[in-house]
């Protein structure tokens, strides 16, 4: 606590409280289609209510709307559902209509609903700085471009990865109208050798989707395929895992990587290995399958793979031979259901022998479908920098840039200086005013995707649709809009909107010819929907060419060893950088570090020692001509020799992200082939330490079993005391609580859990849970309702990660209820340990009585304070909590009320599974299941009764209504 | 500068000593305060101030005329009542189903025709206000049988309409205690919830 009340109150901290609940109230009464206008005439308070002209037909006030549009980061898109109140986007779930998502997406796709309403967004577009109309903006473009062509000079686009056939067909359409333009499409998440790869050993860059549902064993190498952002992929993994204990039928997860990893984390195997050391490992797996009498693909020479001798490998590389021998035995023994993945960040090489050894067990068609999937028109990092030196020797006479801030993200600062001296004009287009903004002298605004029409292809027959869920808060235009209004004045006939140009293309493409459903009809159930399939063909199956193993085999073998390897990865919330603007996803942790609001340089405890560090130390990282100055995190489980560093941090524009944490673009090399890794870094202390804005600070269980943890491999004893719950009942001094009707519960698989943490960021945009800042999170003061707790087990060389989702345990007997001297937290008749801010009067007795630490104090005015546009983003279902109240999960009792109110309108009793709390919503691991204990046939009852079942801190007779279903691990024995 | 002895100065002024002054003073100080705060809370209490709170409305609508006279029934204005947690105030467009054709000749008709013809809105002045952390939902309520006038009073006789309950907490458990007068006859309704999160969350 502050005791220097002026720090306290210091300027940003606190702002004045809003007039008696004005701007709630007007919150509350834009409810419906009515819209209210705080005023201060006549009765003070009270305000007005002035309903809609014409009332919009299939609304109702207070009633939410659904539409389903879509969203695209980097190389994925997701089919979401937008729910709408009044016409205000307020939350963002999966679309359950899309065949494979199933109505799961990012974590980073529902908080952008919060980057809609960020008083950052650009609001009119900017010439040098000045604010100016869409008639100047497009006055001082178009000539520059008519210019362009006149002279045959070529201009230059630059943007994110392109998924749209639309858009697609937009951008050849300006090229045809700009002879000469040329288009680069770059992210930098996206590594040079997966895309080289792929060219070598099949002769196109189109990626296989992997399919973990058909996947008895994976192994993976440094790809996070369980990280957030790949909700079917996870659905598919867990779909083998276990519903009971003693089912032996499990897949197997073996993961080679250098930092820890949410996959990492989940893995039954883990091995620490350095990432110039992955591909060597492949080669000598594919190896030791050969001598087992695996054949290899016909193209490639048995003699290539002589050097790579497992045993000899695994020793080197430190990994316990006994299960590395188990992954030679599980791929021998499950060809054709087994899966081997490199992660994007690896070297080319890794990838060659990784595409060898899935051709080797028969992979592709099986637990690899590239059937489905389109090339991914990707420029390696290579490219861009030869259409960087081109323009910096003035070959183009404009660039454009679209969704991409090379400003930030290119790592040589040099070229990128030489780049902008270079192009004569240059414009950008997108939402904020960032780092490439700067150097542009005309910025064009960008809506957001919330605002704009548009269709993104999932796979080659399945395309999303993207449609508008609120028209633009500000005098902008959709990116796309801005393209065609170019196309137009350059004289190309193209349709007079990008509605009728998506619209258009889908007439023709994917309509069904001969279709009896007349287009429109096709439309609107399109609209309805958001996703369409599209009759084409399967593409063929892609033909491995072994001729890029011999090279490969060579990098492999001739990897630098010894020295220290920098990993840049992205970061779980705000990605490459282009979240960053999002106070969500900086203050949500990373689920390993539990590090908020920054980056740090993760190191293991070997490296650690040696260096003499501890956490938030600061070091320096050097490259050649670049360094970083970075707090020292020490990661358990992190390979020795190895520093992890997130990207996305470091931005220099945005009120949010601006100086959180610092940029690893600078340490990467784009030429290298592998821009992610760079070998040779030089680490030297600083000789100071900072606070870090740790979520969790202790990590360990000191011989408790909150998480409880077993393997299959465990003797017969442990296993069966997974059954036994020997904790005695406790007398208690209350009577029982008594449930007429129901008693809501929730159970929570932790071997389906794999601490993700989209739950975190759905509960935060459902229940208007406030961010609070870096200096608040160093108190203790986060507000989150739902968390994700991470405990290591075992040695710090390389433990096991353990995730537990915690939120409320709503007891019975609870111990928050007893101390509260006002009666604002008490129980309710349906089982839920119900709280009242309005009466809370902030003495935090409740806070200091949980023994969970659910309970969250606003030590500050953290959102009552919020203005239009940022309070627009918040659930008129749920208060808006002032400072001085205590506040906490309670089970969305908001979704709660509303089902059972529907429930009772229709006659009828509720249904298990009818109310679904926004985290359980969004897991897509489907660990989280809500429901009523009281209904003997619900499935949260039956999951109760589990074997694996058992409350956490049950012995301290509280008595929770939560479930945890123990982990399960297949492993070997051991860790890895 | 000296400073004049106030005490002084009374003590003189009343001939009394200083001691009884004091005495005087405080308790006649303590009973002015005492009389502020229960006068003044006494009238500025919700159920005073609330009920009977009949603001002047943009259109001097009339729901004597029509919810009274012309009988037309409550929902057909209010029509959230069965689907949201708000009953609504009708779309003027909902007005014009009636007055395209009706009434065309008054004034105040006159100007609600302007007003939906330049889409424009009219902005009602709000007479039933909860605060706002209590979610009141009608959707039990009406399916509960309960009449709309059980809260909102005699609407139909209402030239101006005027808040009937004071919406304070007592009000809303009186009846979900004791709901038997305002329920239909042969209700199996007993009680309606009481716990907190019923309301508010």
């Amino acid at each position: 606590m502050d005791h220097d009340g002026r720090r306290e109150f210091g300027p940003g901290k606190v702002e004045p409280p809003p007039r008696s609940g004005l701007s709630r109230r007007r919150f509350l009464s834009l409810m419906g289609a009515t819209a209210a206008l705080a005023t201060g005439t006549g009765c003070p308070g009270r305000g007005q209510v002035a309903p809609l002209t014409r009332a919009v037909e299939g609304t109702q006030p207070g009633v939410p709307g659904f539409y389903a549009s879509a969203f695209q980061e980097a190389l994925s898109s997701y089919s979401v559902l937008v729910k709408t109140r009044e016409g205000r986007p307020i939350h963002i779930e999966g679309n359950d209509a899309h065949p494979t998502s199933k109505g799961k997406t990012s974590l980073r796709a529902i908080a952008e609903v919060l980057r809609l309403y960020d008083p950052d967004r650009l609001a009119r577009p900017l010439v040098e700085g000045r604010p100016v109309t869409w008639a100047d903006a497009d006055g001082r473009v178009v000539p520059i471009l008519l210019e362009a062509r006149q002279r045959s000079r070529p201009v230059l686009l630059v943007t994110g990865a392109v998924r749209s056939p639309s858009t697609r067909a937009l951008i050849a359409d300006l090229g045809k109208a700009l002879p000469g333009m040329k288009h680069v499409a770059w992210e930098p998440t996206v590594g040079d050798g997966e895309l080289e790869a792929l060219a070598a050993c099949f002769g196109e860059v189109r990626r296989a989707r992997p399919l973990p549902e058909r996947a008895h064993v994976i192994v993976s190498f440094e790809a996070d395929f369980l990280g957030p952002d790949r909700p079917e992929a996870v659905a598919g993994f867990v779909s083998n895992r276990p519903e009971s204990a003693l089912d032996a039928r499990m897949n197997r997860l073996y993961v080679f990587e250098g930092g820890v990893s949410l996959t990492g984390a989940v893995a039954d195997h883990r091995f620490r290995l350095p990432p110039s050391r992955a591909a060597a490992v492949i080669f000598a797996l594919a190896n030791a399958l050969h001598g087992n009498g695996v054949p290899l693909p016909t193209s490639v020479d048995p003699r290539w793979l002589v050097p790579f001798d497992l045993e000899r490998i695994g020793r080197e590389s430190g990994a316990a031979p006994g299960p590395l021998m188990g992954v030679v035995s599980d791929l021998e023994r499950e060809q054709g259901r087994s899966l081997v993945m490199a992660g994007t960040a690896l070297p080319g090489e890794a990838h060659v022998a990784c595409h060898l050894l899935n051709a080797m067990l028969g992979s592709e068609g099986r637990t690899l479908d590239a059937s489905r999937e389109s090339p991914l028109g990707l420029a390696s990092w290579r490219e861009l920098a030869t259409v960087f030196k081109d323009a910096a020797s003035g070959r183009f006479a404009a660039v454009v840039f679209w969704g991409t801030n090379p400003a930030y993200t290119w790592p040589d600062a040099g070229l990128w200086r030489s780049v902008v001296a270079g192009v004569a004009f240059k414009a950008t287009i997108g939402s904020l005013a960032d780092e490439t903004a700067a150097v542009s002298q005309v910025v064009l605004p960008e809506n957001h995707w919330l605002e704009s029409w548009g269709d993104h292809e999932t796979a080659t027959d399945m395309l999303c649709l993207q449609q508008p869920a609120i028209a633009p808060l500000y005098d902008t235009l959709q990116a796309e809009e801005i393209l065609l209004r170019w196309a137009k004045a350059l004289g190309a006939s193209v349709p007079a909107s990008y509605h009728d140009h998506v619209k258009t293309l889908w007439r023709k493409q994917v309509w069904p010819s001969g279709s009896p459903v007349p287009f429109e009809r096709f439309w609107q159930a399109a609209l309805h929907d958001g996703v369409a399939g599209r009759e084409v063909p399967p593409a063929p199956a892609r033909a491995f060419s072994g001729g890029a193993v011999a090279a490969a085999a060579r990098a492999a073998a001739d990897r630098p060893a010894g020295v220290l390897e920098l990993i840049a990865v992205p970061a779980v919330g705000v990605f490459d950088g282009r979240h960053a603007n999002s106070g969500w996803l900086q203050e949500l942790p990373d689920p390993i570090t539990k590090l908020t609001w920054g980056n740090g340089a993760l190191v293991s405890p070997a490296d650690a020692s040696r260096y003499g560090l501890t956490d938030g130390d600061l070091v320096r990282l050097e490259t050649r001509g670049a360094a970083t100055d970075l707090p020292v995190v020490v990661q358990p489980g992190q390979a020795p020799g190895v520093v992890t560093v997130a990207m996305g941090y470091g931005r220099r524009t945005g009120a949010v992200a601006r100086g959180v944490g610092a940029s690893v673009f600078p340490l990467l090399d784009a030429g290298s082939g592998s821009p992610h890794l760079r070998y040779g870094v030089a680490l030297s202390p600083l000789g100071r330490r900072v606070p870090l804005p740790f979520a969790q600070r202790h990590g360990r269980l000191e011989g408790r079993d909150i998480v409880r943890h077993f393997s299959l491999a465990d003797d017969a004893d442990k296993l069966r005391r997974l059954t036994a719950h020997p904790v005695a009942e406790l007398a208690s001094l209350y009577p029982d609580q008594k449930y007429p009707e129901h008693k809501w519960g929730m159970a929570i698989d932790l071997t389906r859990c794999t601490g993700c943490s989209t739950c975190v960021i759905a509960c935060q945009s459902e229940n208007n849970i406030a961010c609070v800042g870096p200096e608040q999170v160093v108190k203790g003061r986060e507000m989150h309702w739902m968390r994700i707790d991470r405990y290591y087990e075992g040695g710090v060389d390389n433990p096991w990660v353990l995730f537990q989702p915690m939120l409320c345990q709503q007891c019975d007997n609870a111990p928050c209820e007893t101390v509260c001297p006002v009666y604002a937290t008490n129980h309710s008749t349906d089982g839920l340990n119900q709280m009242v801010y309005n009466r809370c009067v902030g003495t935090r007795y409740c806070g200091n009585n949980c023994p969970y630490r659910v309970r969250r104090f606003n030590f500050l005015e953290f959102t009552a304070s919020k203005r239009e546009p940022e309070s627009l983003v918040f659930n008129p279902e749920v208060t808006v909590r002032p400072r001085g109240v205590m506040e906490k999960c309670t089970f969305c009792i908001q979704r709660i009320q509303d089902a059972r109110q529907r429930a009772k309108v229709e006659g009828r009793t509720l249904g298990d599974g009818e109310i679904v709390p926004a985290c359980a919503a969004a897991c897509p691991a489907r660990a989280i299941v809500f429901g009523d204990l009281k209904d003997p046939s619900s499935r949260v009852a039956r999951l109760s009764l589990d074997e694996r079942g058992y409350k956490v801190l049950e012995e301290l007779g509280a008595k929770p209504s939560v479930t945890y279903l123990a982990r399960i691990s297949n492993s070997l024995g051991g860790r890895g | 500068m000296t400073v004049p002895d106030l005490g002084r100065v009374f003590e003189r002024a009343f001939a009394l000593s200083r001691d009884r002054l004091l005495r005087i003073v405080v308790v006649a100080g303590i009973a002015a305060v005492g009389c502020t705060v229960v006068t003044v809370g006494w009238v500025t209490q919700p159920s005073h101030l609330a009920t009977g709170y009949a603001p002047r409305q943009p259109i001097p609508f009339s729901h004597k005329l029509h919810a009274g006279t012309l009988s037309i029934p409550c929902v057909y204005c209010h029509s959230g009542t069965t689907r949201s947690r708000h009953a609504g105030v009708p779309a003027v467009e909902t007005c014009m189903n009636c007055h395209r054709v009706t009434r065309t000749d008054r004034p105040a008709i006159q100007q609600l025709t302007r007003i939906h013809e330049s889409g424009a809105t009219v902005a009602w002045e709000r007479v039933h206000a909860l605060p706002a952390h209590v979610f009141f939902d009608h959707r039990p309520h009406v399916t509960a049988g309960i009449a709309c006038q059980t809260c909102h009073g005699d609407v139909q006789g209402m030239t101006v309409l005027k808040q009937h309950m004071s919406l304070r907490m007592g009000a809303c458990l009186g009846c979900h205690r004791n709901p038997a007068d305002a329920l239909p006859r042969g209700s199996s309704i007993v009680r309606g919830p009481e716990h907190c999160q019923a309301c508010h969350r």
